[in-house]
């Protein structure tokens, strides 16, 4: 690795990099790096595959999605904002990414962000980094989730069950989902980058929407 | 409201006593107040749908082209509706009376279908077994447990506690629960989804080519069982819990970067690698064993 660039340094020009704007340090950086070409390598496969979606006919989301797309990114820290120049219009490395698109190839073109947003996360350089960004958007995603699950469970605690034995086998198991939601949650603070733990997790969510949607029933028919 | 006293209205004490030496025969048999018996003539692939809250569902396959439902309740205050609807019968369980206490809600019915039929079935507690039907069918329950014996098409069931069995069934099956055990016993299947919290899941079946099988649960066991000429690519995960192997995996070649960096995992083909088996546990254990006949 090279002395006067490190790879955190190497991500925060990357942008540059991409839009052909290199620094001799870097080069230098990335000559010695091998994490840093893996990076660089992927960008360009992703940049070829690219290509070849774009040839391809598919349905173009709108530009409302493409600048969600943008805004996401830029919110993470993974392209940076080009101050207040409309997103179509503007020229990032995002852009020159996928240089040859045609809008109907948008939508993989929403894929390959996602795609090159995943390889910047995991970077062995910036994995103190990626966790945290890992817990903020599991947090950012359950967050609305558990507010909706909260209400429906306080409304659910108020109906008067139609079938008393039916109603405690769901309570039950929506004790056994909770304590599941728990654990997956501890273990998410533990290991903020396990996909698994996240799907153990917004598995568990599905199951207490199902649960109170269940429960719901039942109560709506007693009452 | 109805009571045990108004069912026992129905009957005279004659009738009663008339029954009574057959009552001690069949000790703790079940007396039925009402019985309800209905045929139904159907065209081919007819849909049949049953809502019961509570009871025991028996469906039967037959070689008639028609729908027969047996059913039998003891409330006065509750019916078990039949109607057909062109080429779909419903079978329901429904109140007749304003107030209906939760068992009087009880009935079981036995229903004969012809093999094709679809099948739709909501049952909260007791049971649902069907036999022979080769249709699709979709069954959800609360508490009920599920059997199916020589089943076949698109099974998809849903338990939030009850337990599931299916034995020599084929075609695709998909099966869900938070606290059900699942037990899949000389199946046939070329998809197999099964996904349970706290239950164990038993696999013990045929691995056809180009199948795939995916086991999940989060606590408990998952026991896969397979014969050495099996064919298989393996990948096994327990986040928190053991892997216990006792095929011969050839170790797969994977990249690195694709490999899980947390929990025990096992990645390996069986022979030529012709089903895709995938285990998933959190903090269960998962046992892979070799079948011993």
């Amino acid at each position: 690795m090279n002395s006067s660039m490190n790879c955190e340094n190497f991500h925060s020009q990357l942008e540059s990099w991409l839009e052909g704007e290199r620094t001799s340090a870097a080069e230098s950086h990335l000559r010695s790096c091998h994490s840093c070409q893996a990076i660089v390598q992927d960008l360009d496969a992703i940049h070829s595959a690219a290509q070849d979606w774009s040839r391809e006919e598919v349905p173009a989301p709108s530009t409302r999605v493409w600048n969600s797309l943008k805004a996401q990114l830029e919110s993470e820290g993974l392209i940076r904002a080009h101050g207040s120049a409309p997103a179509e219009e503007s020229s990032s490395w995002f852009d020159r990414l996928l240089p040859s698109f045609a809008r109907p190839a948008m939508a993989g073109a929403y894929l390959v962000a996602l795609m090159a947003g995943g390889l910047l996360l995991s970077s062995p350089g910036s994995q103190q980094m990626a966790d945290q960004r890992w817990m903020e958007g599991t947090r950012n995603t359950t967050s609305p989730v558990r507010t909706e699950l909260d209400a429906a469970e306080t409304s659910v605690a108020s109906y008067q069950p139609s079938d008393p034995v039916v109603m405690a086998s769901l309570h039950k198991n929506l004790g056994i989902v909770d304590n599941y939601i728990a654990l997956c949650e501890k273990s998410m603070q533990e290991e903020p980058g396990n996909e698994t733990v996240r799907d153990y997790l917004y598995t568990a969510y599905q199951q207490k929407a199902d649960l109170l949607a269940e429960m719901t029933d039942h109560g709506d028919e007693g009452r | 409201m109805s009571t045990d006293s108004t069912v026992l209205s129905y009957w005279s004490w004659k009738k009663l006593s008339t029954l009574a030496p057959g009552l001690l025969l069949f000790g703790t048999s079940a007396v039925w107040a009402h019985h309800v018996e209905k045929h139904l003539r159907v065209d081919p692939h007819p849909v049949i749908t049953i809502h019961n809250p509570n009871g025991t569902v028996t469906v039967k396959a037959w070689t008639k082209s028609e729908v027969l439902v047996m059913a039998d309740h003891n409330s006065m205050n509750i019916e078990v509706a039949v109607v057909q609807n062109g080429n779909r019968v419903d079978i329901l369980t429904q109140p007749i009376a304003n107030s209906v206490a939760p068992d009087e809600m009880r009935a079981d019915m036995q229903v004969n279908v012809p093999e094709d039929a679809e099948l739709q079935i909501h049952d909260d507690s007791g049971a649902v077994t069907v036999n022979n039907v080769l249709g699709d069918m979709n069954v959800e329950t609360v508490g009920a447990d599920v059997g199916l014996e020589d089943a076949a098409g698109y099974l998809s069931v849903k338990t939030v506690g009850g337990s599931f069995q299916c034995t020599r069934c084929a075609g695709r099956i998909e099966v869900s629960s938070i606290s059900g055990n699942f037990k899949l016993l000389d199946v046939r299947s070329y998809h197999i989804v099964a996904q349970t919290s706290t239950g164990n899941i038993l696999f013990d079946g045929q691995f056809l080519p180009n199948g795939t099988y995916h086991l999940k649960n989060y606590s408990g066991t998952i026991e896969v069982r397979f014969s050495p000429g099996d064919s298989f690519d393996m990948n096994a995960t327990s986040l928190k819990g053991k892997v216990n192997n006792e095929a011969k995996l050839i170790p797969a070649n994977r990249p690195q970067s694709s490999s899980p960096r947390f929990g025990n995992t096992l990645f390996g083909t069986l022979n030529e690698g012709r089903a895709r088996v995938d285990l998933t546990s959190f903090d269960g254990t998962i046992n892979i064993l070799k079948r011993s006949n």
